[in-house]
């Protein structure tokens, strides 16, 4: 995490300019350098991620999972072909888990559960690469968000089956 | 072969626009705004909310960005933040949890609530899960740490470097 060309933005500041304009000036180039710091960091881990992804889509792992997934679906009270979106939703994205729903024919209700189980877990690897790059254990938080989001939906789905 | 190379390199593409259209205004904007007053009084206000959850007020800013604009995001600037005052681990670990659960509050709501998703469900249940399941990893983690003997994630361990 910290190498010798880490501390450039990070290093302590030397003599806090006076005044508003020089302030604003030394604020502004701190925030591009940590702008384009950032946006190097998050592409190093972000590209390759985003093949690996691409080349899970390609070999059909999608689909092999999602028919993994299937049984576990009714518990959510959603029928079996759900479980395409939310694979495509956890190895993609928010936006083709809501394409491959658009195929789908879900009630209010349905939509509402899957939704939950979705924005919780979605693009996990991409932005796994990411929580790693922060220090974490990608392949927990991974397996935190998959576990986390179903049972989120599956209490969703039981209180919304209660309060009607 | 070349068509997968072809969406690969455009996706690529797009991705690094993406990022970089998001991450360079925000760091620009935290780094000019971050120390005046407007700025503070929201990010206290906010440390006011996620104290509950045991994230510090320097903590506050990154999570902000997340539960606002993504995980991603959030991540980078918790990446900037690790480099440049060493945020302790354990204060890492707490905001990947709550992040985990709720983020991108904004976009990725709207994008199911269009679908005709709940938003009572969608956000605020969100909210609530979130708070609950980053008590409780949080209070796993801590027990966890302290058998470890190691403090890395345990409640008494600040993992923080001194101030420089």
């Amino acid at each position: 995490m910290t190498g010798p060309d880490d501390s450039i933005p990070g290093a302590p500041l030397p003599q806090p300019p006076q005044g508003f304009w020089p302030t604003v000036r030394r604020d502004l180039k701190l925030g591009v350098i940590a702008g384009l710091q950032t946006f190097w960091d998050l592409a190093k881990v972000m590209i390759p991620a985003y093949g690996v992804t691409l080349a899970l889509q390609q070999l059909g792992v999608i689909g092999w999972l999602s028919d993994l997934a299937r049984p576990l679906m009714s518990a959510m009270g959603l029928p079996g072909d759900a479980a395409v979106p939310l694979v495509v939703g956890y190895v993609l994205n928010i936006y083709a888990a809501v394409g491959s729903m658009q195929a789908l024919h879900l009630d209010a209700r349905q939509v509402t559960v899957l939704a939950v189980a979705i924005l919780i877990g979605h693009n996990l690897i991409v932005e796994g690469a990411v929580l790693h790059k922060a220090g974490m254990n990608a392949f927990a938080f991974g397996a935190l968000r998959v576990v986390g989001g179903l049972a989120a939906a599956i209490v969703a789905n039981l209180l919304i089956g209660l309060v009607g | 072969m070349s068509e997968f190379l072809h969406t690969f390199l455009s996706g690529s593409v797009d991705l690094l626009v993406r990022v970089f259209l998001i991450v360079v205004p925000i760091m620009v904007v935290l780094e000019v705004f971050e120390g005046t007053r407007a700025f503070r009084t929201v990010v206290r206000a906010w440390a006011r909310l996620v104290r509950h959850v045991g994230l510090d007020e320097r903590s506050a800013a990154p999570t902000l960005v997340g539960f606002l604009f993504g995980l991603a995001y959030g991540g980078g600037v918790i990446v900037r933040d690790v480099r440049r005052h060493d945020l302790a681990r354990r204060q890492v670990f707490i905001m990947s949890v709550f992040l985990s659960m709720v983020h991108a509050i904004v976009e990725d709501s709207l994008i199911f609530i269009a679908l005709g998703a709940s938003i009572f469900w969608v956000v605020v249940y969100r909210i609530a899960w979130a708070a609950l399941v980053t008590l409780a990893l949080t209070a796993v983690a801590g027990v966890w740490g302290r058998r470890r003997r190691s403090g890395g994630l345990g409640p008494g361990g600040t993992g923080g470097a001194p101030p420089r």
